[in-house]
């Protein structure tokens, strides 16, 4: 970026600095063009298309794309068009969701084991560490034998997966914040640990946060894919991108049916690379390096 | 420069791949047969201990034999170890004439190694899954080395079937283990000796198994040199390794077959599963008292169309447990497909008041696309007429954990989707229909209390005389059909695939893996 | 130095004991045991008869006292048998499977570093030519894509479309060992699983090698007139290198765990294949012991991990 672009903006806080750098990224502006249309096409397709995603023909198995169903049948004769849409309600529902909780989870255990004594803290982190060393396939057995394979069950399984990482970064953060003067004021003052939490905490986060959500979802959303093609995501009748693609492990359907695997497989690789270009420029943008260069 | 070292490493390894493949044609001077015997639902992966057994028999009868066998039409019980055998008057004695064979150590094979093995199915502590299912037998007695006579204290029709699936065991070798090392023993994986056509050569733990022919076996040497059964995750993995020409066998799932029958570099084979397919309503529930509502579910499902559409033609409706001609009476209600009769039906049963629409967990362990498929159907056709179910798809273990927990959550499957064996022995529907095999006592999970049918079936199974047996299951088949335990769906086909390069080769797609009389011997492949 | 090692091998002993604890608790809640993995629901058994199976196995058992044992037993190194599969050991079952995993993982790694650190010094230096725009778009879409849809697509193009290399295993069934017949099983999946790696080293490479190709050091070696190729491979790709370092040394410490997607589809008999297998048939001594071998792992690689940052880093205290 040219020192020339650079000035105007500095004099502006931090996070509208980074908004001015964000906007200036074409390619993470594309992403954010591309997201919005999936969005609203998934959000808004019960109003314009003919068919439900759980509506069976019988007499029109495995049927090609054409003019009525443009994506072509499934196996039961389902509109591959309506259920890519609800597939990817569900897949993005369960992504945004499973991060939503992992942030929360994540920030929480960070700012706690930083802003606490060394004793909890070391405890804390000992916790997280055994939170990662658990092997992923037991978890999600565990939990989606316990509550039933399905959203539910999906959300919590990615959610618990992805939170250490994340409060490993936040407790690397905010250890350098603790020392700080105005932190060690505001405790000298007797502040509690929900002002140090939200106060000086959150803020200072802010940018970890944003980034590790937006990449995350991408995560989630692959994580989703990866989780129905094991059996462990969500079980059919009800339509993900993930249990979609898992279609194509059978030769026949990924060489006859060649439809019922590459419309969501594209959908799920747009949405998650649109997803990325998005994270990709907010990381950039909030990097105070970006506008020495 | 990078890109010089990267092509340097490239040739390298395909320098290397190329001696791989010379190797390997070193190796195929030697006849072998490479398969996936162990695809599917009659397989059983890294099972080695026949007493164990509850599926894997097709290939544990490629080293192992039973007394006698089915024969590959699954239609008669026939001579296998035990060259021919004859039963007593009131059937409860059964006396066989054995073969003469060696063990694969070249050991002699005698009667004492049938008593040894009936003793040690009997024996819980081996972990064997036959002690109930042989424990009418009071003794076996030895009167010369090629003569064993097996004496019951009560006759049991389902003997000689049960028999099928025991694999005669060497006493010499096991008699040193207690029957309690030997659940655990590594014998059954590492060197097992048996007296079938080929005999044990290696496991390569979760890989293969290679069996090698036993020259001296008593039906002739095999024609090939080597039989390897190779271990897959799925069957769709199976079925890529068939396509990539490195098997010539393997199970298939329905919807591959179409890719495979306008191959003529493949055979598909079709058999019958003798599996029956029914929507089971859970008698500890308030939601099936009414027979009204059970017809109702069968007038709302079109099978016919499901059978044309999902399975291709290749399912044969089941009016009751039963699709074979023999056990099926005249004058069955069809329970045709009209759903505005099931509407009615379900009006007059008070269906509105009894649930309406609030969902029903359909719960199931069928996982392959295709039951996904049914099943979709199925609840878009119960939707149609005001039946709310939702399908809950599970894997095996935790549907038993479910159905067979000590104190059964019943709200969790107030209805399944599931099948049960019904032959070539009809035996096999009493433990999951029979009011007195309630758990514990036996499989009867949706708790069935049906006197009329009960009282057919345990007519059927005290029945001695060969020629009254099929009206009997007859019987069943009317109380099945009047009453309706289950919604009985349909008997499917079940599919192999043999590369046109494999001769003489018998496979059929039996429950549990059979056994039947495949004379392995037999099998031969074209260079 | 010496202390702060025996602590953390200490506190790590610990966690193994709560992570076996965990794992243990976990199973005995979800639904089906060893017993119900074993019934072919299409060919009844009684409950009782089941039960009986259970008894031989000690599953009847009350919890604690079941964990007890196996604890006591883990203890002097015996972790018991393999219930699915008749009198294998479970230790020699585990340990065996570690060979294979890494493997693979280390083969599609040097694979992954190879791209990825060429590619990422071709876009940096051809900063927005057409080489680096391609680059950059094909590891975008190779961090985009789920593992299991590329490794099913590769398998079906690869090995039965083109039958260039075999489906599945690492050995051919019953062939003599040979090195070339295990690579021939191994090239497939190793590069299938490298994509996602190689996009990753490849981005953060150029993103690294920018930064540094704008130093101070860099444009003095220029301007001393030394040889552009030069400037790039002594100075400046050796600078890059360090972070990119660190991201693969963190992706060694999940490797023990196995690709589950990789190993699944193509069968390669490794530590993913093997836990994923025994969850699915309830297989609770293999589980028990596959965890504690991968933890054990685990901690060991996070604790050396540490002491290497320590020793790089005078800024961080072990202490």
């Amino acid at each position: 970026m040219s020192a020339a672009a650079a000035i105007p903006v500095s004099s502006k806080g931090p996070t509208a600095r980074a908004l001015g750098r964000f906007i200036t990224n074409r390619l993470a502006l594309a992403g954010l063009v591309v997201l919005a249309a999936i969005l609203i096409a998934i959000l808004t397709y019960p109003l314009w298309w003919m068919y439900t995603p759980n509506q069976i023909d019988l007499r029109a198995l495995n049927k090609g794309p054409s003019a009525s169903h443009w994506f072509g049948t499934d196996g039961v004769g389902r509109d591959v068009f309506a259920r890519l849409m609800q597939g990817g309600r569900i897949s993005l529902l369960v992504a945004v969701t499973s991060v939503g909780v992992s942030l929360v989870i994540g920030f929480l255990v960070g700012a706690l084991s930083a802003f606490s004594g060394r004793l909890a803290d070391g405890a804390i982190m000992r916790l997280v560490d055994l939170a990662m060393t658990l092997p992923p396939v037991i978890l999600l057995l565990v939990l989606a034998s316990i509550v039933g394979t399905g959203i539910v069950p999906t959300i919590a399984v990615i959610s618990l997966l992805s939170w250490p990482v994340l409060s490993r970064m936040v407790r690397a953060r905010l250890l350098e914040l603790r020392e700080r003067d105005f932190v060690v004021a505001a405790r000298g003052m007797g502040a509690g640990l929900g002002h140090l939490l939200f106060r000086h905490g959150l803020p200072n986060c802010i940018d970890i946060l944003v980034v590790y959500a937006t990449l995350q979802i991408a995560n989630a959303i692959l994580l989703e894919a990866g989780l129905s093609f094991l059996g462990l995501g969500i079980a059919p009748p009800e339509a993900s991108w993930g249990n979609m693609l898992n279609a194509a492990r059978s030769t026949s359907v990924l060489e006859q049916y060649v439809w019922q695997w590459m419309f969501p497989g594209v959908a799920l690789v747009i949405t998650v690379l649109a997803i990325n270009f998005v994270g990709d420029g907010l990381r950039d943008a909030f990097d105070p390096r970006s506008d020495l260069q | 420069m990078q890109m010089k070292t990267l092509t340097r490493a490239i040739s390298v390894a395909a320098l290397l791949g190329a001696t791989a493949l010379t190797t390997s044609v070193a190796a195929q001077e030697q006849k072998t047969i490479t398969g996936g015997f162990d695809v599917g639902p009659g397989g059983f992966q890294g099972n080695f201990n026949p007493l164990a057994a509850t599926g894997g028999f097709t290939w544990l009868n490629v080293y192992f034999e039973p007394l006698v066998n089915y024969n590959a039409d699954l239609t008669a019980i026939e001579g296998a170890l035990a060259t021919e055998y004859s039963v007593n008057a009131d059937k409860t004695e059964y006396t066989f004439k054995l073969a003469n064979e060696t063990w694969h150590d070249g050991k002699p094979f005698t009667s004492k190694d049938v008593k040894f093995t009936v003793d040690l199915a009997k024996n819980g502590e081996t972990g064997t899954v036959f002690a109930a299912r042989l424990n009418a037998i009071a003794s076996v007695e030895t009167p010369d080395e090629r003569t064993a006579v097996i004496k019951l204290s009560r006759p049991d029709a389902g003997l000689l079937a049960s028999l099928t699936k025991l694999m005669i065991l060497p006493e010499h070798a096991l008699a040193g283990t207690t029957p309690k090392e030997l659940a655990t023993s590594t014998w059954w994986a590492t060197k097992p000796v048996g007296t079938g056509p080929f005999k044990f050569k290696q496991y390569v733990t979760d890989q293969y198994v290679e069996l090698v022919a036993d020259d001296d076996y008593r039906l002739g040497r095999p024609k090939v040199d080597r039989v390897i059964n190779r271990y897959f995750k799925n069957t769709a993995a199976a079925v890529a390794a068939l396509r990539a020409g490195e098997i010539q066998f393997t199970y298939v799932e329905p919807d591959d077959v179409s890719a495979f029958k306008d191959n003529k570099g493949f055979k598909v084979i079709e058999g019958q599963s003798f599996v029956v397919n029914y929507v089971g309503f859970n008698q500890q529930v308030p939601l099936w008292k009414d027979v009204r509502v059970r017809q109702a579910v069968m007038h709302a499902i079109d099978r016919q169309a499901i059978i044309d559409s999902l399975y291709g033609g290749a399912a044969t409706v089941a009016n009751c447990g039963y699709v074979a001609k023999q056990l099926v009476p005249e004058g069955l209600n069809p329970y045709a497909y009209d759903p505005a009769k099931a509407k009615a039906l379900l009006a007059e049963a008070g269906w509105d008041k009894i649930n309406g629409s609030k969902p029903i967990t359909w719960l199931t362990y069928y996982n392959t696309p295709q039951a996904a498929n049914v099943m979709a159907a199925v609840q878009a056709m119960l939707a149609q007429v005001g039946i709310n179910v939702v399908p809950r798809v599970v894997d095996t273990p935790t549907y038993n954990g479910i159905i067979y927990a000590g104190n059964p959550d019943f709200s969790q499957f107030p209805l399944v989707y599931a099948g049960l064996q019904n032959g070539p022995d009809p035996s096999g529907l009493n433990i999951g229909l029979n009011a007195a095999q309630k758990p514990p006592a036996g499989a009867n999970f949706l708790r069935i209390e049906m006197p009329e049918l009960t009282k057919a079936l345990d007519a059927a199974l005290a029945e001695t005389n060969p020629q009254q047996l099929n009206t009997r299951y007859q019987d069943v088949c009317k109380a099945m059909n009047a009453n309706l335990p289950w919604a009985t769906m349909w008997v499917a086909n079940r599919y192999g695939v043999a590369s046109t390069k494999l001769k003489d080769f018998v496979w059929v797609p039996a429950p549990a893996g059979g056994p039947y009389n495949a004379h392995p011997e037999k099998w031969s492949i074209e260079r | 130095m010496l202390p702060y090692i025996l602590r953390r091998l200490a506190t790590g002993l610990l966690m193994l004991v709560a992570l076996s604890m965990l794992v243990f608790v976990l199973l005995r809640l979800a639904p089906g045991d060893p017993i119900d993995a074993y019934i072919n629901p299409n060919v009844a058994m009684s409950q009782a008869e089941m039960d009986a199976l259970r008894a031989r196995l000690g599953l009847d058992q009350p919890l604690p006292m079941q964990y007890l044992a196996w604890l006591r037993a883990a203890a002097t190194g015996d972790l018991g048998y393999s219930i699915q599969r008749n009198g294998v050991r479970v230790l020699p079952l585990v340990l065996e499977r570690i060979g294979p995993t890494i493997l693979l993982m280390a083969a599609g790694l040097v694979i992954a570093i190879l791209i990825g650190i060429a590619a990422g010094i071709l876009s940096a230096v051809r900063r927005n030519s057409p080489t680096d725009i391609g680059f950059s778009v094909i590891a975008f879409f190779g961090i985009s894509s789920p593992a299991f849809l590329t490794a099913i697509l590769g398998l079906y193009l690869f090995s039965v479309v083109l039958r260039w290399a075999p489906s599945g295993g690492m050995l051919t069934p019953g062939a003599p060992f040979s090195v070339g017949d295990l690579l021939s099983h191994l090239i497939l999946p190793a590069c299938l699983l490298s994509i996602g790696h190689a996009a990753l080293i490849m981005r953060y490479m150029r993103a690294s090698l920018l930064e540094v190709l704008n130093q101070d050091y860099v444009r003095t070696a220029r301007a001393k007139g030394v040889k552009e190729f030069w400037v790039i491979m002594k100075h400046a790709v050796r600078n890059a290198l360090l972070p990119v370092v660190t991201l693969i040394g963190s992706t060694i410490g999940i490797a023990v765990g196995g690709a589950i997607f990789i190993e699944s589809v193509f069968n390669w008999p490794g530590m993913g294949l093997l836990l994923i297998n025994a969850v699915d048939t309830r297989d609770y001594p293999v589980i028990m012991g596959a965890t504690l071998i991968i933890g054990a792992c685990v901690i060991v690689v996070n604790l050396l991990t540490d002491i290497a940052y320590a020793a790089i880093d005078p800024r961080i205290q072990v202490a």
